[in-house]
């Protein structure tokens, strides 16, 4: 069967596609298929950092697609997962390298060989979008509970629909505490404005940051709240469309409130 | 004078600004997509009124005008929503 081909995009910069694309993309090698990443942000590329693969890259999606090499090439192979491997974004070159012809030239070979192509979609809704986008079968769109962020993603919505493919929505960095006090919106709110499929909840986290330090993904770490929901999300994916979407809680127990109170004292 | 009489407002309800987040995001929204602006809908609930006047009486008060987005067939639907006090009575005539 060939390989699905999936855009993870938002249209505000900043919300979680390279940490999300990542992190699903482990998850999905975790329950045994292939995987390819592409980093798409030309002139600007962070999944190879994020990945903790940032010095080993000789050849970028440019070269694949220019002929200065071969796509095999610029494959790079995470060392912690045996099927995950990243093409990663060229620094040097600018959005206009690429062209939507020979993005999907691209990954049309690669779904050959992989299960899944999960492409990190640069911020904005040009070339770069325009880029990501033509070659996939499916989007994700990721947002966050902000004005801001359902504004640009009610747009990108708008833009995926008009190019036939129908987007599912991961709202990240959900801050439970804020969304109890009604100064965040919920997830219900959010839907309301972006009447789409739901494909996931994650929570504002501190293990996203030091894993990204680290160069190493949310999925595998048992204490990670962010991680398990983005796992959650890869099973949604591969096939287990019944496993329920979890509403991040408050994290704090009764105990911990508790405490807190009788310290206040 | 007057956003520091906001912002002072903004303060005493502060816990809730996600009703004021909802309410700005529904216009916004809205104008993004039609691109009109705050104006013309006034002008059109306006000149709805006169129109649906002409056959029944209505509250002018309790007229609203509800616009929804179905994303799924590209549209917008406009619903005009107005409780009908009576019929006027038909003209002579006609
Ligand atoms: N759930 C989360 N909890 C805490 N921090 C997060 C979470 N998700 C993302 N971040 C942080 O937010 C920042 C932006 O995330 P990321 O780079 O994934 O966004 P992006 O959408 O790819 O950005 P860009 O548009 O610049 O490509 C990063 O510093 C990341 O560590
Ligand atoms: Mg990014």
């Amino acid at each position: 069967m060939p390989g699905r081909i999936i855009v993870i995009t938002s249209g505000k910069g900043g919300v979680g596609k390279t940490t999300a694309t990542f992190n699903i993309g482990a998850g999905l090698a975790v329950k045994g298929n292939r995987v390819v990443v592409i980093d798409m942000d030309i002139g600007l590329r962070n999944l190879d950092i994020v990945m903790g693969l940032e010095n080993r890259i000789v050849f970028t999606i440019v070269d694949a697609i220019n002929g200065r090499c071969r796509i095999k090439q610029a494959l790079i192979k995470n060392r912690k997962f045996d099927n995950l491997y990243l093409i990663p974004a060229s620094q040097s070159d600018n959005k206009d390298a690429l062209t939507p012809e020979s993005v999907i030239k691209l990954c049309e070979n690669l779904r050959k060989e992989f299960d899944f192509i999960l492409i990190d979609c640069p911020a904005g809704i040009e070339q770069g979008f325009v880029n990501s986008v033509s070659a996939a079968d499916e989007a994700i769109v990721v947002c966050t509970p902000e004005v801001t962020s359902i504004r640009d993603a009610d747009r990108v919505i708008g833009l995926l629909y008009s190019r036939q493919i129908t987007p599912k929505l991961l709202i990240n960095r959900i801050v439970p505490e804020m969304v109890a006090k009604r100064d965040m919106l919920n997830h219900k709110d959010v839907l309301e404005f972006l009447s789409i499929e739901l494909i996931g909840l994650v929570p504002m986290e501190e293990q996203v940051i030091i894993c990204t330090n680290n160069g190493i993904p949310l999925v595998t770490r048992k204490a990670s709240k962010a991680g398990e929901a983005f796992l959650r999300v890869a099973m949604r994916i591969n096939g287990d469309s019944n496993l329920p979407i979890e509403v991040p809680k408050n994290h704090k127990s009764f105990w911990d409130k508790i405490g807190v109170r009788l310290k206040k004292k | 004078m007057f956003n520091l009489f906001k912002w002072f407002k903004c303060f005493k309800k502060s816990g809730q600004s996600k009703e004021t987040a909802k309410k700005r995001l529904q216009i916004t929204l809205l104008y993004d997509k039609l691109e009109i602006s705050k104006d013309i809908l006034d002008d059109l609930n306006q000149e709805i009124i006169e129109v649906i006047s002409r056959y029944f009486m209505i509250d002018k008060n309790a007229l609203t005008l509800d616009f929804r987005k179905a994303h799924h067939e590209h549209l917008s639907v406009l619903t005009v929503n107005t409780p009908i006090l009576g019929s006027k009575l038909k003209k002579a005539g006609s």
